[in-house]
């Protein structure tokens, strides 16, 4: 059996589904036990997370992680769905490292936090941005510009006066 | 009355020989077009020292490193061995803006960096230009309509020469430059009434 | 005596950053004692084009994410629409694919030894290493007329096939390249100031390299016997011969070695493939749109005008030159994708940096960073 099954023969209350995303092994799980799940998983030897994902599907928000084991060879995706107006979850920090920054671009573009997190801050736009840009209710036509203040750190507003140069 | 004929044949113009110093100087004609230049803020004995001091300028313009993204790897290119940069001058790219007078704004200008390419060109002394290469710097390029990209870093910075391309080749970023050393030979004084020929 | 910690700031704009990055570095004198990274400054928003933009519109944007080496990149999306949308490639086409892919490594390695060598100080590797480049870069052009940016895998094969005279120029940039190496090897692998500077710098261990995301020639030098084009073998690669190369120590040397190594690999498998091409047409040097559309052709199959997959998600991942590159394509039936997700080499590789180089110096941190071959387009995307 491929290791969604076996995720489900371990865990049974944690798993909703188990699927297929296109041609890896995916199972659905419980945001609740996300933590328990990604211990499990790791003893089942998935040592490595390559990407997490946060997708926007207009009533709810999935957050999708994708693992491989270095020893069995085999992939497997975890898929859990989180509420749209409030999207939380667990962080997986302390299972695998890499989630770091991987959770830290989620929260940035897709606006998940997530509970447990050693630095939870933006990452690739400015501290200070204003909205999620890949949240599909994003309005793009609101231009924000970028300052540098006293320190050293960048200061967003919308205005661009001492910025721009009068053509 | 009859119209009075003239013949114009006959008629000498003729002038007493300079004897006084002040005529023989005003026979050269110097004090006229020294008076008329002065109107023009200006003065002619200048166009061959500003013909001097834009060879001076032009022949060895030292760039500041600021490739931000793709051109910044052509810019590379452009200054190895296969099409080289140093017979313009410009084999040394300073890491400070202190001491250079070029800036190549090679790659997009984001808006979060957009601030230090600015204070970037404000710590460059004077005289200094500025060259635009590939097309997110000259207007945002393909990134035109994303929500954190500057659409043209000549938003920020006067431009003198802008590169087309995505990237350029290096034979447009040497052809950009010869513009650039058209563009400086035509400064000064003396070019804006074409003295300089 | 108290002593403090200075913040030191080495900023987006400097010669050795290899782009726009920033540490914020605590320096106790001399030794790092924290290092934190700021990444961003070239965050273009591709994801949102992405959505914004159809399956084939999206391309040439994947081509500025690693600008070094662009044709994995547009290979590595779309393989991943192809697999949403169940699509079959003729053979031609994916011999041409893996050459042009292990021609891009080969680029990519010459620019990262010339990079790192000149940021150690010294100035010829990089004189060497563009000069080869040229070359390789000729191919492409008579290929699909770019030098960098080439848009050129499309999906269901290829956009052109290969034009007469591309074969014989192939063989001749082979044979010389593989007596370079020879002098590359000769000129630096044994040099003490390069030794000095990268034995036992930035040592990190296979379990560590593991847990930290760290992929590609990066991870291969911890000792970790992990090479996507053999584990999950996609495209002809099953029925090439080569090796995965690799290291022991995990430091900044044997890092440095096996990108020697994967060079030579990479010859010994455009040599096969010199040698086993399928046979198909050879056109004449001809410019302009080759059709996307229409009938099949030997290196294209048949793809629709209007392309509309059906509604699924996939993530498939290649081996590209820095690491594993992935993309998570979300459709949801329309002609535009519903999300694109880039999982880039270059961004996990950064996460174990503050790791293996907390309690060395400032030019340690050079050495160690320039060996982990980052490109700024793919962190930021």
């Amino acid at each position: 059996m491929n290791s969604a099954e076996e995720l489900k023969y371990l865990l049974p209350n944690s798993v909703i589904s188990v699927g297929v995303q296109t041609n890896k092994p995916l199972a659905v799980i419980r945001k609740e036990d996300l933590l328990t799940v990604a211990g499990k998983v790791k003893e089942m030897g998935f040592d490595s997370l390559s990407v997490i994902t946060g997708v926007d599907r207009l009533d709810r928000i999935e957050v999708i992680y994708n693992l491989f084991s270095y020893k069995k060879k085999q992939n497997l995706a975890l898929k859990v769905i989180l509420d749209h107006k409030s999207p939380e979850v667990d962080s997986v920090t302390s299972i695998w490292k890499v989630a770091d920054w991987l959770e830290r671009e989620t929260y940035d573009l897709v606006g998940v936090k997530f509970n447990g997190h050693p630095n939870l801050k933006r990452i690739l736009l400015p501290e200070g941005w204003i909205g999620h840009p890949l949240m599909k209710d994003y309005d793009m036509s609101i231009e924000q510009f970028v300052t540098i203040g006293e320190d050293g750190e960048d200061i967003v507003s919308t205005d661009g006066s001492n910025l721009l140069r009068r053509r | 009355m009859d119209p009075v004929t003239i013949d114009t044949t006959k008629i000498r113009i003729t002038k007493r020989k300079p004897e006084t110093a002040l005529e023989k100087l005003e026979d050269t004609g110097l004090i006229n077009t020294l008076l008329a230049a002065k109107d023009r803020e200006g003065f002619i004995l200048l166009t061959t020292v500003d013909q001097a001091i834009n060879w001076g300028r032009l022949s060895s313009l030292w760039p500041v490193t600021s490739g931000l993204a793709c051109c910044a790897i052509e810019m590379m290119a452009t200054s190895m061995a296969h099409h080289d940069i140093a017979r313009f001058g410009m084999e040394v790219f300073r890491a400070s803006p202190r001491q250079s007078d070029l800036m190549f704004v090679a790659g997009t200008v984001t808006k979060r960096m957009a601030p230090r390419v600015k204070q970037l060109y404000e710590m460059m002394a004077e005289p200094k230009w500025v060259i635009s290469v590939g097309s997110c710097a000259n207007t945002g390029g393909p990134y035109h309509e994303s929500y954190c990209v500057l659409k043209g870093v000549d938003n920020i910075i006067p431009v003198d020469v802008y590169i087309p391309g995505c990237p350029p080749r290096p034979e447009a970023w040497l052809y950009g430059i010869i513009q650039l050393r058209e563009k400086i030979k035509n400064e000064g004084y003396g070019a804006k009434w074409g003295l300089n020929k | 005596m108290e002593t403090e910690t200075l913040l030191l700031n080495m900023g987006p704009v400097h010669p050795s950053t290899h782009g726009v990055l920033r540490f914020k570095l605590r320096m106790d004198g001399e030794i790092i004692r924290d290092c934190q990274i700021v990444v961003g400054y070239l965050h273009r928003g591709t994801e949102k084009l992405g959505e914004m933009k159809t399956y084939l519109q999206f391309i040439p944007y994947t081509d500025r994410l690693d600008y070094i080496a662009a044709m994995p990149n547009n290979y590595a999306y779309v393989r991943a629409v192809e697999e949403l949308a169940g699509i079959e490639v003729p053979q031609r086409a994916e011999y041409i694919r893996v050459l042009v892919m292990e021609l891009n490594r080969i680029i990519n390695h010459l620019v990262m030894m010339g990079s790192l060598l000149l940021d150690l100080g010294g100035s010829t590797m990089i004189m060497y290493g563009f000069r080869e480049r040229e070359n390789a870069l000729q191919l492409y052009e008579m290929l699909c007329g770019a030098r960098m940016t080439f848009n050129y895998v499309k999906p269901g094969g290829v956009r052109e096939d290969l034009p007469e005279g591309f074969m014989p120029k192939l063989d001749e940039f082979i044979k010389d390249m593989e007596k370079r190496i020879v002098d590359y090897e000769e000129l630096v692998n044994g040099n003490e100031i390069f030794l000095m500077r990268t034995k036992n710098i930035g040592v990190i261990g296979a379990e560590e390299a593991i847990n930290y995301g760290m992929t590609g020639p990066t991870l291969r030098g911890s000792g970790v016997d992990y090479d996507i084009r053999k584990v999950e073998s996609y495209s002809i690669y099953s029925d090439l011969d080569f090796k995965a190369c690799m290291r022991r120590e995990g430091d900044s040397y044997a890092r440095y070695l096996v990108r020697v190594d994967e060079m030579r690999e990479s010859l010994h498998i455009l040599r096969q493939i010199v040698d086993t091409i399928p046979e198909g047409k050879t056109v004449n040097q001809r410019y302009g749109m080759a059709p996307n559309t229409g009938a099949p052709s030997s290196v294209m199959s048949y793809f629709p005008r209007i392309f509309t997959p059906a509604e699924g998600e996939v993530y498939s991942r290649i081996e590209a030159p820095k690491g594993e590159l992935g993309f998570f394509v979300a459709s949801d039936g329309t002609t535009k994708p519903y999300r694109v997700k880039i999982r880039s080499p270059s961004f996990c590789n950064l996460v174990a940096l503050p790791k293996m180089v907390v309690g060395l110096k400032i030019p340690d941190l050079i050495a160690a960073f320039g060996t982990i071959d980052i490109v700024l387009g793919d962190v930021d995307r």
